[in-house]
């Protein structure tokens, strides 16, 4: 067998980076006979931007992120290919300990679900315009994001318009608790541990589980050069395969804290393994007495998560657009529907079953989502 | 001559950002300044209105600055990555530096690459004196151990200094490692006979 290259990828130090660290880690890889060597990133530009100039081979990325790389929304336009989905939710609504207070004062209680706390958020507000105080501002984690898509959600589940009753503001997750903390931002949407450190510390508590929100929605993708996957078949195929070893490996409960101390060394996430078992068994304090737990908090593997659904890039397509304000455009949907390529994961895995859910991300409020119909989601959401 | 394009450094290496600094003015570009301090970034950029903005690789930051390309209603100017096709070499060769630069549209390319060129090159120079410095500290740090090393042979075999020093280059020769490896070695082990 001929020595396959060294395939550079690219990461963020997040838990949901699991499956391409456990496919080094766990030698997953090099039973694939390929080596991956992984660079951690401080931001998603450089994850980005080092992938579409040839400095890594493939990353760890937002899903969004790779569907408006290849449509050219924002700032460059490079066509990329998704053939493996990381993960699906992992991330909590956070918000700041004054605006949790607000929110109980409210209710006269601690608020018990999402739509209660978001509608408790629409009574704030409007307190808050009526005494003429400024609007809420949101951090999330990149102008493109899951992160973004679901506080809108959530927003909507209360009534609030996420275009003009609220801001957003792009802070990356280890400035997140700090803003907090400085009333720049009063709510956040954010993955582990950045949210157990608000609650630890004081700073805020969360209120929204993603997996509250949206059973699969695609959080983090492994996102490759188009050039690359057609160039290079074998080496993708190797890497799919050693991601989807990796991917039961994460998934599978006894390897928990195993994966908790891999992935907290300091070359990776660099924090205390209970943090990252914490996150793993979705089990989080929520604020200053109470925790909660979801079994389905972050998941790593499972054919709605692993396998890449190009309905799950028109939503993302639908989401993008609606959260600039535009129109939807057919051939701009296509385009982006062609960025996952369940053909690559088919070939690499030997995989041919399809789907058997008709909702790829399975909203749990708010409209129905069908790929066939992305006007009349859109018209939905802004109803 | 003096170019007035307003540039912005981000970058919070005090030394690093002075190095650019200095280099941009010498280069005649007179409007340079400098953020050290990154709250509220987005707002400081706005008031500060910059023509090109140029900020480290290693600041998680650079995803703040996304946001001023989709939001037109955020800065008054659109501005873009410098990056088109044509450019790729000289972003990549930015990236590699640990450099990227943000660009008001409009402004002549000419201009721009000057300005880019000019941080790449000094970003490397400011990464060949950490080089450097990192070189000069390992070899204090291993005269150190060495010398500690010396010493304990001395006393526990009751050699002579240059004896000690040759026991510790055959080692080192023998088992193809670094003196100061071996030196270490024996700091160690000494102070678990302790």
């Amino acid at each position: 067998m001929t020595r396959m290259k060294t395939i550079k990828v690219g990461f963020m130090p997040l838990i949901d980076a699991a499956i391409p660290i456990a496919a080094v880690e766990c030698g997953f890889a090099e039973r694939e006979g390929i080596q991956i060597e992984l660079v951690r990133e401080t931001s998603w530009a450089n994850i980005r931007d080092k992938l579409i100039h040839d400095l890594f081979d493939a990353s760890h990325m937002l899903a969004p992120l790779a569907v408006t790389t290849s449509l050219g929304v924002g700032n460059a336009k490079v066509p990329l290919a998704v053939p493996f989905g990381l993960n699906a939710n992992g991330n909590c609504i956070t918000l700041s300990a004054r605006l949790y207070r607000a929110l109980e004062e409210v209710l006269g209680h601690p608020p018990q679900n999402a739509r209660q706390s978001a509608q408790a958020l629409k009574r704030v507000i409007g307190r808050r315009k009526a005494s003429g105080e400024p609007p809420i501002t949101f951090g999330v984690v990149f102008p493109f994001s899951v992160h973004a898509i679901i506080v809108r959600h959530w927003l909507r589940l209360g009534g609030i318009d996420p275009h003009n009753d609220v801001q957003f503001l792009v802070v990356p997750p280890p400035f997140m608790v700090a803003n907090l903390s400085e009333g720049v931002i009063e709510g956040c949407c954010v993955g582990e541990p950045w949210n157990s450190r608000a609650v630890e510390s004081g700073v805020g508590s969360i209120v929204v589980f993603g997996a509250e929100i949206s059973r699969c929605a695609p959080d983090k993708v492994l996102a490759l050069r188009d050039e690359m996957a057609a160039k290079e078949p074998e080496a993708v195929h190797r890497l799919l395969r050693a991601y989807r070893s990796a991917a039961r490996w994460c998934q599978n409960r006894e390897n928990h804290a195993n994966l908790a101390h891999m992935l907290a060394q300091p070359q990776y996430i660099n924090v205390a393994p209970k943090t990252v078992l914490n996150a793993l068994s979705g089990t989080l304090a929520v604020n200053r007495t109470e925790g909660r737990s979801m079994p389905d908090f972050l998941a790593f593997e499972g054919d709605e998560i692993n396998w890449p659904d190009p309905r799950k890039a028109r939503w993302l397509y639908a989401e993008i657009a609606n959260g600039l304000r535009q129109d939807l455009s057919a051939s701009q949907a296509e385009a982006a529907a062609s960025v996952f390529r369940p053909d690559l994961f088919d070939a690499a895995t030997g995989n041919n079953a399809l789907p058997e859910s008709q909702d790829p991300i399975g909203l749990k409020f708010g409209p129905a989502f069908d790929s066939n119909n992305l006007q009349g989601y859109i018209d939905a959401l802004r109803g | 001559m003096t170019d007035q394009a307003s540039i912005l450094i981000i970058d919070e290496n005090h030394v690093r950002a002075a190095i650019i600094q200095e280099g941009l003015r010498e280069a005649g570009h007179a409007n340079v300044r400098w953020l050290n301090e990154t709250a509220n970034l987005l707002k400081r950029i706005v008031d500060i209105d910059p023509d090109v903005i140029i900020i480290d690789l290693e600041s998680p930051n650079r995803d703040v600055l996304e946001q001023m390309f989709q939001v037109s209603r955020v800065v008054r100017r659109p501005i873009a990555m410098f990056v088109d096709q044509s450019d790729s070499i000289s972003i990549r060769d930015a990236m590699l530096a640990g450099v990227s630069a943000y660009v008001v549209d409009g402004l002549k390319k000419e201009r721009v690459k000057h300005i880019l060129d000019m941080c790449v090159q000094r970003f490397e120079i400011f990464s060949r004196m950490e080089e450097e410095l990192h070189e000069a500290k390992t070899a204090l740090a291993d005269r150190k151990v060495i010398e500690r090393a010396k010493g304990i042979l001395m006393t526990a075999k009751s050699l002579s200094e240059q004896d000690a020093y040759a026991m510790m280059r055959k080692a080192a020769m023998d088992q193809k490692r670094r003196l100061a490896e071996i030196a270490r070695a024996i700091v160690m082990a000494e102070g678990m006979l302790k």
